[in-house]
């Protein structure tokens, strides 16, 4: 009952276009969540329902259990959005926009709004008209990370920043986590999503395909075996969970079901083993995997081995 | 080796690959130019082609010629050596009343043309890319200036050939008239090449240009009114010097042209090449870095967002008050010498002359300061589509504070501008005809439209509300309601079409006595659209690109 996002069966269409088709996402209170998927795949529309900025067509959306087509000003009072497109008012500068932004929320702290514009080397008072892209999302990041929130929805934040102000960002998150606040975190980034996210939920087309923690995730993806063997080693090609196997001599390379590594690693033990490598699916690797046939029609071979 | 570098070796240095951006740039903006060539081509050839009827014979416009001859008509048309030769030459009277306004309008297309093909290219940093290329530092602004002399040219050709036809215009004399035209757009070409390396952004250079143009216009009026020297401070003014088409008619006004131009493109020239690419002469301006303790919610911003509008609303207001005003004097005069069908225009109904026309100038004031209401009303548009109000959408703000508050920021403006112009016509009515007595009439007059004001503002609200995309039905009915005041009776409409505009219910006070019952019942209709309008707001969703 803690979920602070929750949509059951979604759907919203533009026309004849199905932006979401039966989506279920679920966000836990406390919990930074990872929201993967490439562009055009409803990350931002399932964003703007939960705003309530599009009224949903069907199916059931919750924002701390309410209604965010309905509450939309009074929950919104409870958190900060960072769109995926900033785009600021050209007369105004940057401070007077985070100030204004703050005030809505009925207050800024000072100090911690000084501490964002230092730690992010934002300059406040430029017009909103001769920020470049990445300083627009600056400009929304501070409004957002200075106000006293509980939860954070933050969509591709960090497509116009540079690595180092990236590092910056991935801080001002975990210190939100620490704070006890939700983060929403809609991004095509697997490193940050990576390095931030508790649990992942991979959006395609509409639809959750996949959603649970990194760890989860991997249990159901192959691992990366590499070994170098004292013997050779027979039988590998006849075990279900063992695929693109690669036997060069006594080097035995191929990817590994979770659930068959035990076998594996007995069948290698026997053979005697000189050397050993096994890599657990990236991020990168398990978001290609259900996308493979979409990078097959655009002419990528094959997105599991593209992804290593 | 390219075309271009070679030029570059062969010492063209600053301005090679000119050539190539000039076929570039003319292809960029064909749409733009073709555009302003149709409506100033088909608004001249339509009020060339109008005048004949209005005025057949020499004894119409030498009638037409006492009433024009007041300083304040003079100032709104041009100098008095024209109005000698209205009886001999239709064209004359023509030029007379058009080089003002076909002028400025000339100017405004030279200047937003050099601004987009300058300082505007730089802030998208689509120049950018051309800069990359081999070309030289001056060759941008070399080639929209000779697009601009080249256009410039044709357009003079073109209003040549469709004013030659006119009683008493020959092949030069029409050339002449052209080419005042052309003279026009060459020297606002070379202000806002100026302009452009002064500003800090296109916008500014664009507002330096504009305040120019301002000034041209203003002397240009200040110095046909009191027949004085301050026309030859106005460039529009020395295309009027030349008193084309009259027996005055002399072609040596256009040389000041020249000369004008030459040292304004020698000077923009000069600047370019001392400033950053990106940056203005005067640096931009830095703003403040804390929100002042007025921003608090969405209603300031949304007033702040629209002071511009409301002050462009109080500056055509006062201008067209104080213009109407001092004409009510001379309304009998004016009278007369009006046609037939001119005259039904402005008599509709008892009263007086004076107060019949009163009546209609009151309407065509409320349907002017109606349009500011329109204008706010496409800004929430534009904060849509421009993807800024997502933002707001994004805060704890209700849709009735984002949208809302445009709508009472729109009856805002368009009250302020209603009053405004009800004052200044007052005041200078009271003026021009020395009765105190019509200072409360024109006022009264100006007032009662109000009710119709609100009903046209806030019936645009509603259609942005429910209709967002079709942003021309707020302007449909707005032209039908000018359509309705302006030719209703002329054109002998049904008065149930008549009915469905706003302005169509409000007393032609003072020709008539006011009645109140219309005025509420359209204060609620207004009420009504209002209404509509929130819910619209409230219910459709909000699409931000």
């Amino acid at each position: 009952m803690n979920a602070v996002i929750r949509t059951e069966n979604l759907v919203k269409r533009f026309g004849h276009v199905t932006a979401l088709d039966h989506l279920n996402l679920e966000v836990a209170q406390g919990e930074t969540h990872g929201f993967l998927g490439p562009n055009g795949a409803g990350k931002s529309t399932a964003i703007r329902v939960l705003l309530g900025m599009l009224r949903a067509g069907a199916g059931r959306a919750e924002l701390f259990g309410a209604d965010p087509w309905k509450d939309a000003a009074e929950l919104h009072r409870r958190l900060a959005y960072v769109p995926g497109d900033v785009a600021l008012w050209p007369g105004l500068s940057g401070g007077e926009t985070i100030d204004l932004l703050g005030r809505l929320r009925g207050g800024i702290d000072k100090g911690k709004r000084d501490e964002l514009l230092e730690r992010f080397d934002l300059d406040p008072r430029k017009k909103g008209r001769s920020y470049s892209k990445g300083n627009r999302q600056k400009v929304a990041l501070v409004a957002a990370f200075a106000a006293d929130v509980d939860l954070l929805m933050l969509d591709e934040p960090t497509s116009g920043l540079d690595p180092l102000m990236g590092a910056v960002f991935n801080e001002c998150v975990k210190e939100a986590a620490a704070a006890g606040r939700t983060v929403l975190l809609s991004s095509h980034i697997m490193s940050e999503v990576e390095a931030l996210c508790d649990r992942v939920s991979i959006i395609r087309k509409g639809v959750i395909v996949e959603t649970g923690t990194l760890a989860e995730m991997r249990h159901f993806s192959r691992s990366r075996l590499r070994a170098t063997l004292k013997n050779p080693v027979r039988g590998l090609s006849d075990n279900e969970g063992v695929h693109d196997l690669k036997v060069d001599g006594f080097d035995v390379e191929c990817s590994v079901d979770t659930d068959a590594l035990d076998d594996v690693l007995a069948q290698l033990a026997v053979a005697g083993v000189a050397t050993l490598t096994c890599e657990p699916p990236s991020l990168e690797e398990i978001f290609l995997r259900f996308y493979g046939d979409e990078l097959a029609a655009s002419g990528v071979a094959n997105g599991e081995e593209n992804g290593s | 080796m390219t075309t271009a570098a070679a030029e570059l070796a062969n010492g063209l240095g600053t301005l090679a690959g000119t050539g190539k951006l000039l076929r570039f740039q003319a292809r960029r903006t064909r749409v733009y130019l073709l555009g302003w060539f149709a409506g100033l081509v088909g608004g001249t050839w339509m009020i060339a082609a109008a005048f004949p009827g209005l005025y057949p014979t020499a004894e119409d416009r030498a009638q037409y010629a006492t009433t024009v001859n007041s300083p304040a008509m003079r100032s709104m048309t041009g100098p008095t050596e024209y109005i000698e030769s209205y009886a001999d030459s239709t064209a004359a009277m023509v030029a007379h009343n058009m080089i003002l306004w076909t002028g400025a309008l000339t100017a405004v297309m030279f200047i937003l043309l050099i601004t987009r093909l300058t300082r505007a290219d730089e802030e998208t940093s689509r120049l950018e890319v051309i800069r990359s290329q081999p070309v030289g530092r001056r060759s941008d602004l070399a080639a929209a200036l000779l697009l601009a002399t080249i256009t410039a040219l044709v357009l003079g050709v073109l209003l040549a050939l469709t004013v030659a036809g006119v009683q008493g215009a020959d092949f030069g004399s029409a050339l002449l008239y052209g080419l005042a035209h052309s003279a026009i757009g060459i020297v606002f070409a070379g202000i806002a090449a100026v302009a452009a390396q002064l500003g800090g952004y296109g916008s500014s250079a664009n507002g330096l240009a504009f305040a120019m143009l301002g000034f041209a216009a203003l002397m240009s009026g200040l110095g046909s009114a009191q027949e004085n020297a301050a026309i030859w401070l106005s460039p529009v003014g020395w295309a009027q010097e030349t008193f084309v088409f009259t027996a005055e008619q002399r072609w040596w006004p256009l040389a000041v042209s020249a000369v004008a131009a030459a040292l304004l493109i020698w000077l923009a020239f000069a600047l370019v090449t001392h400033r950053d690419f990106g940056q203005g002469m005067t640096p931009a301006r830095v703003g403040r870095a804390t929100a002042p303790s007025g921003l608090r919610g969405v209603g300031s911003l949304t007033f702040r967002l629209t002071r511009g509008l409301m002050w462009a609303a109080v500056i055509t207001m006062l201008l067209l008050g104080a213009a109407y005003g001092s004409i009510v004097g001379s309304a009998d005069e004016m009278l007369e010498s009006l046609s037939e069908q001119q005259r039904q225009v402005l008599d509709q109904g008892g009263g007086s002359i004076e107060q019949n026309f009163a009546a209609t100038i009151t309407a065509i004031d409320g349907l002017f300061a109606a349009l500011f209401g329109l204008l706010v009303v496409g800004r929430a548009r534009k904060e849509e589509t421009g993807g800024r109000g997502e933002l707001l959408a994004g805060s704890p703000v209700a849709r009735s504070g984002w949208p809302g508050s445009y709508l009472p920021a729109a009856l805002t403006v368009a009250t302020v501008a209603v009053v405004v112009g009800g004052v200044f016509l007052a005041s200078t009515g009271m003026s021009s005809t020395g009765d105190s007595a019509i200072f409360g009439e024109l006022l009264g007059g100006s007032l009662v439209h109000l009710p119709a004001v609100w009903t046209l503002t806030a019936f645009a609200f509603a259609a942005y509300a429910w209709l967002p995309r079709a942003g021309w039905v707020r302007w449909v009915a707005w032209v039908y309601a000018f359509v309705v005041a302006y030719y209703g009776s002329l054109l002998e409409m049904p008065s149930w079409l008549r009915a469905l505009s706003p302005f169509d219910h409000i007393s032609r006070y003072p020709a008539e006595e006011v009645e109140w019952l219309p005025i509420g019942v359209l204060v609620l209709v207004a009420a009504a659209f209002a209404a509509l309008g929130y819910a619209g707001a409230r219910r459709r969703d909000l699409h931000f690109s």
